[in-house]
């Protein structure tokens, strides 16, 4: 941003760590994205009864609302650099369940100084370390 | 069991939604529900200072445009229904307040695989956004898989 010195991607290493970021998810901040995104009213990310009809043990976080998260852990990374996110790849493994002790976490699993690009490895955990949400995203630096 | 479908369905764009207009109200809920604070995304003043000029959405609000009127209406059915699996996103243009978005979309690829669980299927639609000016904001994969 302007009036901060940008970063320069040669400082960016392989194995460098992006968070943890603790993540609790209040069902009205589930909510509050369901109605931001066009979801408002689905039950099964919405009320815990109409979940459960669904077979599902409560209400769960969308997927794109766990992979918006995602994206906002690499774009606030990518920002000191001036580095654009250009591709994300998420895969949803196991339902993410409202008001539990998440972490959003991640590392750089390649730096390519040619192509100005780095490559990343980012997560959702549970408290028991099941990484719930995957991902892999690609940075582009000036 | 093997899936039943025309493999003249691949590539075939099976729908085109009418044009949504994209407001900074919606850039803004989207911001706030996310947690997101910079302010090129909701002030009008820093986003002409940052380097878009003006305001522009964060990257992944373009996962929802395929969500309340933009369910695929017309997506060919399989199996006995699926799970969503994932996304994978290629981000070309951003999307700026004001911009009337389009989703234009196809099956990408079908297969089947069977792993410890039994026999699954893998259906990939691919969705092209477009904006009024008819360039690409994104290229988005939807993933999905089921049971055979």
């Amino acid at each position: 941003m302007s009036g901060n010195q940008v970063r320069s991607m040669q400082e960016i290493n392989i194995g460098d760590n992006i968070g943890p970021q603790p993540l609790f998810l209040a069902k009205d901040r589930v909510r509050a994205y369901c109605n931001a995104a066009g979801l408002a009213g689905v039950p099964r990310f919405t009320d815990d009864e109409g979940a459960r009809k669904e077979g599902l043990p409560g209400m769960i976080t969308p997927g794109n609302m766990s992979a918006a998260l995602i994206g906002k852990l690499v774009t606030d990374w990518a920002r000191p650099y001036n580095g654009r996110l250009v591709r994300i790849g998420t895969t949803y493994r196991s339902p993410v369940l409202p008001e539990h002790n998440l972490s959003l976490q991640g590392f750089v699993t390649q730096v390519d100084h040619g192509e100005r690009t780095a490559e990343l490895d980012i997560w959702i955990e549970n408290e028991d370390g099941d990484r719930l949400v995957t991902a892999t995203a690609t940075v582009r630096f000036p | 069991m093997t899936l039943d479908y025309d493999p003249a369905i691949i590539g075939k764009v099976f729908e085109e939604t009418d044009p949504v207009a994209v407001s900074a109200q919606e850039i803004k809920d989207f911001c706030a529900a996310i947690g997101e604070t910079n302010p090129w995304y909701t002030d009008e003043e820093a986003a002409r200072k940052g380097p878009y000029g003006e305001i522009v959405a964060p990257p992944m609000f373009v996962l929802t445009f395929r969500n309340g009127r933009h369910f695929f209406q017309n997506i060919p059915r399989f199996g006995k229904g699926g799970f969503d699996a994932g996304r994978d996103v290629e981000f070309v243009n951003p999307v700026h307040a004001g911009d009337r978005i389009t989703l234009v979309s196809h099956v990408k690829e079908i297969y089947e695989k069977t792993g410890r669980s039994g026999a699954m299927y893998f259906v990939t639609i691919r969705s092209t956004v477009k904006n009024q000016k008819n360039e690409v904001v994104a290229h988005i994969d939807h993933r999905f898989m089921g049971r055979l």
